[in-house]
């Protein structure tokens, strides 16, 4: 017990940050996803599997690759 | 210099519109927090391992050399990955899409637009790799205590002037073919016959892309600082070869 303890006070200041910008990734593109009803490359749905299950690098990827500017109407 | 400022400005709208800074920025931070994670865990994760016939794997306790070991790894690798992914369109999305044509008619000399668009994205590589490098060190200082560093500049600079290497060249690709695959296939032939060429000895010292992660001999003490003078006069050297060559192929070029 005491080990994980001393485990998780070791491990903790990193794992919050680093947790922190992982889930606001997938949030952030999850938001844009919804919002734009056309994307590049692949279709929705595709794109939204890539973004949960693909940790950090499927949100960028959406970002950089799949994303559109056209607003829902 | 009117112009410059202005294309400056336009560009960096840009970025900051279509997510370029932000992505830069948040994939640059987590190399700045994984590095020394990394180095922590590694040898927790591979001790106790079998290797077979008994053998088993043991690791020293991780030191503030092996964070920046991370740090130098990741950087070189995932680092400028996705700055070459975010800057492959700089050049090569506005040619395709004759977006800078109204820019040009309106007076903006060429050479300007690809100054311009070096400078905006210099300053933000040096942000990303700035902010990489600050969360790196915090941490660093955090778990293992504070450090002197003998060449800290060359150390740590080093593989950011890889990346301005590659940002150059990403511009001169990118002028010539006019698409993303222009930027991204000069790019992957100088980093293939870099590491090609790598493999004999004694080239390495003249080779730029050893910068990247080659540096961290610094830190321990196994190199010296004019092991990599020749290097960094290269890739300086290379850098503003590829602009100017960018500026006299654009000039020629029609839109």
């Amino acid at each position: 017990m005491l080990d994980s303890w001393e485990a998780a006070r070791t491990y903790l200041p990193i794992l919050i940050p680093a947790a922190i910008i992982q889930l606001g990734l997938m949030v952030a593109s999850l938001i844009h996803l919804a919002t734009h009803p056309r994307v590049k490359l692949m279709p929705r749905w595709v794109w939204l599997i890539i973004i949960i299950v693909i940790n950090t690098i499927g949100p960028i990827l959406y970002f950089i690759v799949g994303r559109t500017d056209e607003e829902d109407q | 210099m009117r112009g410059f400022m202005v294309f400056c400005r336009k560009e960096l709208t840009e970025s900051y519109r279509s997510y370029r800074l932000v992505i830069l920025l948040v994939v640059m931070a987590l190399m700045g927090i994984m590095s020394p994670f990394t180095a922590m865990i590694l040898p927790d994760i591979l001790s106790g391992s079998d290797l077979g016939g008994g053998l088993i794997l043991e690791l020293p306790e991780p030191t503030s050399f092996d964070s920046w070991t991370q740090f130098f790894s990741n950087v070189s690798q995932m680092g400028m990955l996705a700055m070459i992914l975010v800057f492959a369109g700089l050049m090569a999305s506005e040619l395709s899409k004759g977006t800078l044509i109204p820019v040009l008619t309106k007076g903006i000399p060429r050479g300007t637009v690809i100054l311009a668009k070096f400078t905006v994205a210099t300053i933000l590589w040096s942000l990303g790799y700035a902010v990489s490098w600050i969360i790196c060190w915090g941490y660093t200082i955090y778990y293992w205590g504070a450090q002197d560093f003998t060449h800290p500049w060359i150390t740590f600079c080093a593989p950011w002037l890889v990346g301005e290497l590659f940002l150059a060249l990403m511009i001169l690709g990118g002028t010539l073919v006019s698409n993303w695959g222009g930027s991204l296939g000069v790019v992957a032939v100088v980093v293939i016959t870099g590491n090609l060429v790598n493999l004999l000895p004694e080239v390495r010292p003249y080779n730029p892309i050893t910068l990247a992660a080659g540096t961290l001999g610094l830190l321990d003490g196994s190199h010296s600082v004019e092991d990599f003078t020749p290097a960094i006069a290269i890739c300086v050297g290379a850098i503003v070869l590829c602009l100017i060559l960018s500026i006299v192929v654009f000039k020629r070029k029609q839109l």
